[in-house]
């Protein structure tokens, strides 16, 4: 059978629709800030002429700022809530997945990691009231949360299954304790070696590495800073010695480890409150309820929904005109219809 | 409009919404087909604005999973768009179910016939498993039948994955008739085993033409499991006192299986009573049960499209012009099946057999 040769993670969504090169990513990024940009131009010289040229834009840079503190945020939470370890990496690659589709112009990364992270403990199977979340958490109502849920799994592409770098750690851990010549005891004596690789992993969810990189590789590499020699260990007990692969393995080892040493740096606070500053004078006004933009918008989609409404009702009278009975023939058949609430979707 | 907005309206724009074929408590199912190629596709809309607590679990169950696997014998998730506060699910279009089938007394099942549905079933539900997906309410209504006669696992509303162990799981799992008794008795920690007692029901009720062990409750659905296979004694079942809901439930004795399945070869027997072991550490894998001597056997399994298939489906399966205006059709088959069904129905089948759940909407039913 076909299917049994290709690896389960080969299989998975995350394998076929998550992965980048990192050039590859940079130009998505920059691609969907320039959009996002022109539309928010047109709109604001819409309402004021001449309005948009005093406004600086966030970068895509500036962008990945602000998004990496909302990664930071989900840790906390997860503390405070005492969410599994599934959950808080699952909601941390649910918010960069969703700013791979949409622009922090556009969306806030603050309710949009409030959501994801509550999406996330459903997808994980560890849900909770939203209810007994949004009460815990400040200046948050459920609708900040329920608004934006649907938004996030369309952007998600539905695809809620997400594969983790903690996980293979556990792996290569198990790998190592089972190792032929391990020590006996390996787990606890030299447990301080997972847990250093466990921290590094932590820090990688910072960085772009899950979306360049498989699980396995970002577990490898985060235990190759914890100890470089149980990595030699794994990787010859996994390779021939010599392969060519056993190169290669290093040199992503090595671009993985740059990146988790670079975002294990922490955030520049003041950098970011700038960012966020501007943001407040660049966002999308058509998002932003009660300004003009928004109000415009709304009142184009209530037109349009009334024009469709409106035509479906000459479609139903005209359709009763021709069965001939003014009152329709039978009821009963009528009465289907009215049932049917797929009026509001076609 | 945003470029997420924008894909999802392309998405919904590929597919046509037809006809309503059922209706459940969080979902409705339309029969459609793919605008461009005129495909037939089941497409299932659930409400999600109803629930406070936004998307709800088993609607993303199943997508979660649905998303994930791709199997012959595995129901296809061919895509996903939502419009206003909907969910809408594109599945492929299934005709019919091995309970219709089961229960189309016009049918008669050779052994091969039985052979190819568990062939097909173990090969989905060995997909599942390898992939760490536990699917939890495996039953007759769920294994859905396609045109071409292949078998598709269905509905992954109760489905979660198992590779983390030391979880804590509910056991307010599985369809009454095709719980394992170590859910019965309140198991919190268990494995792929679950799904393999609930196919051993379904082997057995393919050959019965009746569920095996319709409990009418939870505590007569042990009773009614000892009845039929003997109390577990400490060395058939260890450690099984000590299960968070154990009730002693008297002794029956052991009966041999070849006292009820009578017409059933030796190898059948012993897939069979493998699948329906006590402890679920023995219980046979899907993918041993895949290498058991009885795939090997002859007869072989009947070729998927030389399956039986109940009338419902053949009608689905004439040309649209034939059935366009020809009401004929329509009334010939309700006719058989009043004939057919209800009395036959009511001499064979204990009076539990009506107590299945049929208001959940099955895609293609």
């Amino acid at each position: 059978m076909a299917a049994s040769k290709t690896p389960l993670y080969e299989a998975s969504t995350q394998f076929k629709n998550w992965r980048y090169s990192p050039q590859s990513l940079a130009k998505v990024r920059s691609s969907l800030n320039a959009a996002a940009v022109a539309v928010i131009r047109n709109t604001f010289e819409a309402d004021e002429p001449g309005s948009s040229s005093a406004v600086s834009f966030l970068t895509p840079d500036e962008e990945i700022l602000l998004v990496r503190l909302y990664v930071s945020k989900i840790t906390q939470l997860c503390g405070f809530f005492r969410f599994p370890e599934e959950v808080e990496a699952t909601a941390v690659s649910y918010l960069k997945r969703f700013y791979l589709k949409n622009t922090v112009m556009d969306w806030h990364p603050k309710n949009v990691m409030l959501t994801a992270l509550f999406l996330a403990t459903k997808t994980t199977n560890n849900p909770i009231s939203l209810e007994a979340y949004t009460n815990n958490i400040p200046k948050t109502n459920p609708s900040d949360v329920l608004d934006l849920e649907f938004l996030i799994a369309q952007s998600l592409g539905f695809e809620f299954a997400v594969w983790h770098a903690h996980r293979a750690l556990w792996g290569i851990w198990l790998d190592l304790q089972n190792a032929p010549d391990a020590p006996p005891n390996r787990a606890a004596s030299q447990s301080e070696v997972y847990d250093a690789a466990l921290r590094h992993v932590r820090a990688s969810r910072l960085s772009d590495a899950e979306l360049i990189y498989t699980p396995s590789q970002i577990a490898l590499a985060s235990l190759s800073m914890a100890s470089p020699e149980l990595t030699a260990e794994w990787a010859a007990s996994k390779f021939p010695s010599e392969s060519p692969s056993l190169s290669m393995l290093q040199s992503t080892l090595g671009s993985i480890t740059t990146l988790i040493e670079s975002a294990a740096r922490p955030v520049d606070v003041e950098a970011v409150r700038g960012v966020d500053l501007r943001l407040k004078l660049c966002k999308n006004p058509e998002k932003v309820p009660g300004s003009k933009a928004y109000l415009a918008k709304k009142a184009e989609e209530d037109r349009k929904a009334e024009e469709k409404r409106n035509r479906k009702a000459a479609i139903d009278a005209q359709a009763m005109m021709e069965e001939g009975d003014p009152f329709g023939d039978e009821l009963a058949g009528r009465l289907v219809d009215y049932d049917d609430d797929d009026d509001d979707d076609d | 409009m945003d470029a997420v907005e924008k894909a999802n309206t392309e998405r919904q724009k590929r597919w046509v919404k037809d006809q309503k074929v059922g209706e459940g408590t969080y979902a409705v199912v339309y029969r459609g087909r793919e605008a461009s190629t005129n495909r037939k596709v089941a497409i299932k809309k659930i409400k999600v604005g109803q629930f406070k607590d936004g998307l709800d679990m088993s609607a993303i169950r199943e997508v979660k999973y649905l998303r994930e696997l791709k199997h012959q014998n595995v129901i296809e998730l061919l895509d996903v768009f939502s419009s206003k506060t909907n969910l809408n699910l594109v599945l492929e279009f299934l005709d019919s179910d091995l309970e219709m089938i089961i229960k189309d007394r016009s049918l008669v099942f050779l052994p091969a016939d039985i052979k190819s549905w568990m062939a097909m079933t173990f090969r989905g539900l060995e997909f599942c498993h390898r992939n760490w997906i536990l699917h939890r309410d495996l039953k007759p209504n769920n294994l859905l039948i396609a045109s071409d006669g292949q078998l598709k696992i269905a509905d992954f509303g109760l489905a979660r994955d198992f590779a983390d162990p030391g979880y804590k799981m509910t056991c307010q799992v599985i369809t009454r008739w095709y719980r394992p008794p170590e859910l019965l008795y309140g198991c919190r920690y268990y494995s792929t085993a679950v799904d393999i007692w609930s196919v051993g029901c379904i082997f057995a009720e393919l050959m019965l033409r009746t569920p095996y062990l319709a409990g009418e409750s939870d505590m007569d659905q042990l009773k009614t499991i000892f009845r039929a296979l003997g109390t577990p004694s400490e060395q058939d079942w260890p450690g099984h006192t000590k299960l968070p809901d154990y009730v002693p439930m008297g002794q029956f004795p052991k009966q041999p299986l070849r006292d009820l399945f009578t017409a059933a070869s030796a190898d059948t027997l012993n897939l069979l009573g493998q699948c329906l072991v006590y402890e679920p550490r023995k219980r046979i894998s899907a993918k041993d049960a895949l290498h058991h001597a009885y795939f090997f056997a002859l007869p072989y399994p009947s070729q998927p499209t030389k399956l039986p298939k109940c009338a419902a489906q053949l009608t689905a399966a004439l040309p649209l012009e034939e059935l366009d205006g020809n009401t004929l059709t329509g009334k010939t088959n309700r006719l058989k099946r009043k004939l057919t069904s209800p009395s036959d129905d009511t001499k064979t089948r204990p009076a539990v057999a009506r107590r299945l759940d049929f208001t959940k909407p099955t895609p293609g039913s």
